[in-house]
């Protein structure tokens, strides 16, 4: 997968893997910033995340003679942080979602797309991001995953330790969700027919 | 991917007329869709309004998702900007140092004070609890013990700021400063008595007459007081002047002009006033800070007497020790206990009589009368301008300080990263931060006495004055930042600016040291740091509430946003 907001430097990693100080100096000020806001928008609150990202390198750090160099640098780093960032909130059993793969559930509706089109367009990016935070832990991962971090639905399952059958609907329920955060228990967010 | 069953089809059940659900809308959205459904799926959007509406809808959505996630809407924390884990390893021992040398010096002072603790508390001077003292029995009323307090609480602070930090990856930092405040709180109110307080507040006359009782301490504010009748508690009075001629049992706290005691008081008097003259009785003891302190021939107290005065005089009886910091003293009376007396002359009249031994420091030997009856001899020690700067242990006592305050320092840096970093940054720009240093460091205690003296604003007062004194021990923490980041270039994480702080904060002390002894010059230095440290911290609390235009400033670079091409829809127009 390719990465918003980072660029390859698979130099500064090589070296950085042979114990370069000042490469991994260069590989923390490319990407310390993207992991943190990564961080940021998949853990409840800023501290978290800045202790999530202190971790997430340190963790790379003894991690860094594992990545397979053939490989995008960018792309492991975001399975690092997602495993770590995921790990943190099982570990604090954060409103640990209802979900279950049980596929009775799969949502079928059909919502009234005019009305999602006028949602999406009054509302901000900061509206959005407000709302995130007021996501389940495994919603709020999985658009952080997706969206944030441009992960495939195979990573996405990988890293939620779900099927990849169910990862569309991890995120369409949590597109549900994020739609009722927006603008409260609408039929929207319900998925009412048109 | 084998997608969840029953995605309806366009060929289900409900034939071309029914619409596509959403699961089915996003997946091939999301091109996860076989290559036969997504075809499908196409065709059908061909010719179904509300379903290409859907989709394209859905591609907005993700669109939004994916820019809102994106946005730099806060910067990196300075304690990321860079990788810590080096400097924490190289600086760990200089620390532990550092750590050492003030745990020594609090140990120390502790020990030292606690000889002085006793030797107050055995003069009346106890305490109860941290709290009483600090708000109704503290620095201000009721001795000399706040002394100690202040390192307790000093010492506690910097237990608790480590406790925040080192637990703060297991709690949220709003969770761990009120669970902390909230201990802190605890802790403090515990041995706190509780009783019936009245308050009263005149701009004009107070008076309690002779047939009065308060049955608890009582606040008065007003011009003059007059007080004839009978507290159970203390008296707190702030006023132009006061006439206690009735009988209070607790103590009496008095800041006014001038005050007259011809009653009785069964406790302490504690007073900052003009003038105070005793003609009645004090059951314990009297700390005064006034010009002209006066006990009267008919007065007398059962304690000790600690004066700051320009004139102290003893006509009446004291039962224990005196201590008079004061230009002039003279004792026509009795003193039971010893003299300790500090000043530029001492007279003894022949009426005098004292039962321990007395100590005069001053310019001239004390005019001691023929008649005077004296336990012994007084025992003179000229006063030696001399410089304490040429002693061994003031240095010791110096470094061990700086550790303290850099220590101190420390924790607040930890605790208050971004705002210690604001508040070094505005110390950075110097003419701004001088000015506001200047009217605040006198404005804030004026505002606080004010505030104290309408009654009701005591505890803003007091806690005004509290962050005051903060500020003070804080302002040259501040300033030592701001010349190790001039010297060693700025920092862009919370470590890196408490090395710079330190090694700022050291290289000030080192300068400031030998301008200290020269009266004018040193004065003026230690108030322009503490106005210029006060007048940073100022201006990052001006700043932090001046409401926020932009939070882009990111310290590491980012490429511009680009949107995930994941985001497309094949067959549909992007948006």
């Amino acid at each position: 997968m390719s990465v918003p907001g980072m660029t390859e430097t698979t130099e500064a990693v090589a070296r950085a893997r042979a114990g370069d100080a000042d490469a991994w100096g260069e590989l923390y000020r490319d990407f310390a910033p993207a992991i943190f806001r990564f961080c940021r928008r998949a853990l409840p609150t800023r501290e978290d995340a800045e202790d999530a990202t202190m971790e997430i390198f340190m963790k790379l750090r003894d991690k860094l003679s594992q990545y397979d160099e053939t490989r995008s640098f960018s792309a492991w780093l975001y399975r690092v942080a997602a495993n770590h960032c995921w790990d943190i909130l099982r570990r604090r059993k954060i409103r640990q979602d209802k979900e279950t793969e049980d596929v009775d559930d799969v949502p079928l509706e059909h919502p009234d797309p005019n009305q999602l089109d006028r949602l999406i367009e009054q509302k901000t990016s900061e509206e959005v991001r407000h709302a995130l935070q007021k996501l389940g832990a495994r919603a709020r991962m999985a658009l952080v995953l997706r969206y944030y971090s441009d992960m495939s639905y195979d990573e996405i399952a990988d890293a939620l330790g779900v099927r990849r059958a169910f990862v569309g609907v991890v995120l369409l329920r949590a597109r549900h969700e994020l739609r009722q955060a927006l603008e409260g228990k609408s039929a929207l967010a319900a998925g009412g027919t048109s | 991917m084998s997608e969840p069953a029953n995605p309806l089809s366009p060929e289900g059940p409900g034939g071309t007329m029914d619409h596509l659900d959403e699961m089915t809308c996003l997946l091939y959205a999301e091109r996860q869709l076989d290559r036969a459904r997504a075809q499908a799926v196409s065709a059908h959007t061909q010719d179904c309004a509300a379903c290409r509406t859907l989709l394209r809808a859905l591609d907005r959505e993700s669109r939004l998702l994916t820019r809102a996630m994106l946005e730099e809407d806060e910067p990196l924390p300075s304690r990321l900007a860079e990788f810590q884990e080096r400097a924490r390893k190289s600086f760990g021992w200089i620390w532990g140092v550092v750590f050492g040398l003030a745990a020594t010096g609090v140990y120390s002072l502790y020990t030292q004070v606690e000889l002085w603790q006793k030797r107050l508390a055995d003069a009346g001077f106890g305490g109860t609890s941290l709290l009483s003292l600090l708000v109704f029995q503290g620095a201000f009323w009721k001795g000399w013990q706040s002394v100690t307090t202040l390192l307790e609480v000093l010492a506690m602070l910097t237990v608790a700021g480590f406790g925040v930090v080192i637990f703060r990856r297991r709690l949220r930092r709003g969770s761990a400063l009120a669970l902390v405040l909230a201990g802190l709180c605890a802790a403090l109110a515990l041995p706190v008595t509780s009783g019936a307080t009245e308050f009263h507040k005149t701009q004009g006359a107070y008076e309690l007459s002779k047939d009065e009782t308060v049955k608890g301490d009582i606040f008065v504010t007003c011009g003059r007081g007059r007080i004839d009748g009978t507290i159970e508690g203390d008296l707190f009075f702030f006023g132009q002047s006061v006439e206690i001629s009735g009988h209070i049992k607790g103590d009496a706290i008095i800041f006014a002009g001038s005050t007259r005691i011809n009653g009785q008081i069964d406790g302490n008097i504690r007073s900052f006033t003009n003038n105070l003259t005793i003609t009645g009785s004090v059951g314990k003891n009297v700390l005064t800070f006034n010009e002209v302190v006066n006990l009267d021939s008919a007065g007398k107290v059962g304690g000790s007497m600690t004066a700051f005065a320009e004139s102290v005089g003893v006509d009446g009886h004291l039962g224990r020790d005196l201590v008079a910091f004061a230009d002039q003293t003279i004792i026509s009376g009795t003193v039971d206990g010893e003299i300790r007396a500090k000043g530029r002359t001492m007279s003894i009249s022949s009426s005098a009589q004292v039962g321990g031994p007395i100590h005069y420091e001053g310019d001239n030997p004390a005019n001691v009368a023929s008649g005077a009856k004296l336990a012994s001899a007084v025992q003179f020690t000229k006063a030696e301008h001399k410089s304490r700067y040429t002693e061994g242990h003031y240095y010791v006592w110096r470094v061990i300080w700086t550790a303290a305050f850099v220590l101190f320092g420390m924790v607040l840096f930890l605790l208050l990263p971004k705002f210690s970093e604001e508040a070094v940054r505005a110390g950075e720009r110097v003419g701004a931060p001088l000015g506001l240093g200047l009217l605040v460091f006198p404005a804030v205690p004026i505002a606080c006495v004010i505030a104290c003296i309408t009654v009701v604003g005591i505890p803003l007062g007091l806690l005004t004055l509290g962050l005051w004194i903060l500020g003070v021990f804080t302002a040259e923490i501040v300033v030592g930042a701001v010349v190790g980041n001039w010297i060693f270039g700025r920092s862009a994480d919370t470590w890196g600016l408490i090395g710079r702080m330190a090694a700022g904060f050291v290289i000030v002390r080192i300068v400031y040291t030998p301008l200290e002894h020269v009266h004018v010059i040193g004065g003026l230095v230690a108030l322009g740091i503490f106005m210029w440290g006060m007048g940073a911290i100022s201006l990052a609390l001006y700043n932090r509430f001046q409401p926020k235009v932009s939070a882009s400033a990111l310290a590491g670079s980012m490429p511009p946003v680009s949107l995930p091409p994941h985001t497309t829809i094949g067959g549909i127009q992007p948006i």
